[in-house]
């Protein structure tokens, strides 16, 4: 993968202050995120898990910048995301952020190749660099002999490590990973898990990992534990039915 | 990968409303070049009459011939201001194999080129027309449609003017003019308007005697509508009272025939581009609602708002500008058959320049507006809405 990544701040990579966010829905307020802290350190594997709606997508989003916070602060990679104007936002979210998300969120009209090549055009290299990177990433899921493929053509865990090439393709600094296993069966998700353990130990990138899935927070180096707008460590909240 | 690309790859995932589209759009388009260029047309002819002509008619209609004769003519000369003037008698021939009769004039040679500036014929061949009777000049364009050239025969069937035994009658094609204005169409036969009368005088053909109207070029310091005036003023006890007016007026009087069709016209060329634009607008949002997630997933991998504006405004002109263009070139392509069928009634029809580049920059802002709806609100949309649907 590029080696284009900036250089690390000391202390944690991703800290977050104090963050609260609130949605409304049917007309009320409903308070997501209630003065959440939260420290990743760089390299680390961190999973979330957490009852639906509890608000673990929301902090992926937020991290990732797809989202303000009502209140707090969020500085991920020395940068304070809420306070980027929203151009320099995405710019931002192209250098330092790669995402798989539950349903895969391939373009259907693109091929495999294409869908890891699109996040590359962001970047400053050339088409024939670009092409020769994507392979790359591609030949790194297993998936170099099926560049032409559209997703339609492709099973879900194939998507899946798809969209996974695609996340690193441009070398991220952070993997947010959103339910990443949740429409694939066992065995795929056993490959695509192995996958995000493997690329975030080799490159060094911090993965933050939404999951339900028990087994897949078992890879994780720390899980921690989203209840009623506050985290709380995996260790203390759940030991029995997440055991570390 | 580029931008084009994935736009040709949205295109191309819906092939069959792509096509439908681009096809309504190359009617569309090609039905208001068309349209457009009938009244253009229509119109170039009225604004490039002459000042210095007027036209003698019949007070009782288009269709009823003046008197022909030595004397009438003089009388219509003696009129102060009139310079020259000449006969001018519809033939309404028809081409063997057709039915739809083309324009065809008996004419008094050495005045049509005198009061026809206009008509641009060399000498060696307008002199060759003056010493055959039996011989005529064709319009360039008229020339191209039929293949013919100096030296050629023209066989036309009389409609109003048959031989008594039933035989075609022959022509000598003695030049091909070109024209200089919009007024004198180059899809017309002048021949000589004596070889009809002599023809129909020794009983070989049937037919109304006479002039459908006469061309009189006016001195200079006169004014067309008081010559015209008096020459109305001379007939008005008879032999037959006619209408006389400026050329412009009486062009303006020909459309004026075809009733409000040049209004008519005009008007559903622009429901065609109206309702080309709410078509083009309807695919596009369909399109833009089909690719809400889509937009999500660039804006989450990091493309600016831009990016959805460009990709929907590319796609748009993508659309149009293939629709449009087949369009322009449909309507420029089919120029010379529709010259042939609208020989009678618009025998000027081209698709100019002006309407092709009007109807490039209305495919422009078409594809602009209908683009930029779905590019706005795609520019809009926040990624995590985006990627919740």
């Amino acid at each position: 993968m590029a080696a284009t990544r900036p250089e690390r701040p000391d202390g944690p990579l991703i800290r977050m202050r104090g963050v609260s966010k609130s949605y409304r829905r049917g007309g009320q307020d409903l308070l997501i995120l209630d003065g959440m802290d939260l420290d990743v350190a760089a390299g680390e594997f961190l999973a979330l898990m957490g009852p639906s709606g509890s608000g673990k997508s929301t902090i992926l989003n937020l991290i990732g910048g797809l989202d303000n916070a009502d209140a707090g602060e969020i500085v991920v990679a020395g940068t304070d995301v809420g306070r980027l104007p929203k151009s320099a936002l995405s710019a931002w979210r192209a250098r330092n952020v790669g995402f798989v998300f539950q349903a895969f969120n391939l373009l259907p009209v693109l091929t495999a190749l294409e869908n890891v090549e699109l996040p590359l055009m962001l970047t400053p290299l050339s088409r024939k660099q670009r092409r020769e990177q994507a392979r790359f990433a591609l030949e790194i899921v297993g998936l170099a002999d099926r560049e032409d493929h559209r997703p339609k053509q492709l099973s879900g865990g194939q998507e899946q490590r798809v969209a996974i090439a695609r996340a690193m393709a441009t070398d991220p600094t952070i993997l947010l990973c959103d339910e990443p296993t949740g429409d694939l069966d066992r065995v795929s998700a056993e490959q695509v898990l192995e996958i995000i353990q493997e690329l975030g130990r080799k490159n060094g990138t911090t993965v933050v990992m939404v999951t339900h899935d028990p087994r897949a927070s078992e890879r994780a180096d720390r899980v921690l534990y989203l209840d009623k707008g506050v985290l709380v460590d995996g260790s203390a909240s759940a030991p029995a039915a997440h055991p570390r | 990968m580029s931008l084009t690309r994935l736009v040709w790859r949205s295109l191309l995932a819906h092939p069959l409303r792509m096509v439908l589209t681009v096809l309504a759009v190359t009617v569309g388009i090609f039905l208001y070049c068309f349209l457009t260029s009938i009244v253009g047309s229509l119109d170039a002819a009225v604004k490039a009459a002459a000042g210095n002509r007027i036209v003698v008619a019949s007070a009782v209609s288009l269709f009823q011939s003046l008197p022909a004769s030595a004397a009438y003519l003089d009388g219509i000369r003696e009129v102060e201001g009139v310079e020259t003037l000449t006969r001018f008698t519809w033939f309404g021939g028809v081409y063997a194999g057709e039915n739809a009769p083309s324009p065809q004039f008996g004419v008094d040679p050495p005045a049509l080129l005198d009061i026809y500036p206009e008509v641009q014929l060399p000498d060696a061949e307008a002199k060759a027309w003056l010493e055959d009777r039996k011989g005529g000049i064709v319009g360039r364009q008229l020339a191209q449609q039929r293949g013919l050239k100096v030296g050629d025969q023209l066989v036309l069937q009389g409609t109003i003017y048959p031989h008594v035994d039933g035989s075609p009658w022959t022509f000598n094609v003695r030049g091909i003019y070109s024209s200089t204005k919009a007024n004198v169409d180059e899809v017309t036969m002048h021949f000589h308007w004596s070889y009809l009368d002599d023809t129909l005088e020794r009983g070989e053909a049937f037919g109304p005697r006479g002039s459908s109207v006469y061309l009189v070029r006016i001195k200079q310091g006169y004014r067309g509508e008081e010559v015209a005036a008096a020459i109305d003023a001379k007939f008005e006890r008879g032999p037959q009272r006619t209408r006389t007016g400026t050329e412009a007026a009486f062009q303006a009087s020909w459309i004026g025939m075809l009733g409000n069709l040049p209004t008519f016209l005009g008007m559903i060329g622009g429901a065609v581009v109206v309702a080309l634009l709410f078509g083009v607008v309807n695919t596009m949002t369909l399109a833009a609602r089909e690719r809400v997630r889509s937009m999500g997933i660039l804006k989450a991998l990091g493309f600016s708002d831009a990016v959805p504006v460009r990709l929907y405004l590319l796609e748009s002109l993508l659309l149009v500008g293939l629709g449009g263009g087949g369009g322009i070139a449909l309507a420029w392509g089919l120029q010379g058959s529709f010259q042939k069928v609208f020989a009678q009634f618009v025998p000027q029809y081209a698709v100019g320049q002006d309407t092709m580049v009007v109807a490039a920059l209305i495919c422009l802002g078409i594809a602009l507006l209908a683009g930029l709806i779905p590019a706005w609100g795609a520019a809009r949309l926040k990624a995590v809405e985006a990627l919740r649907q």
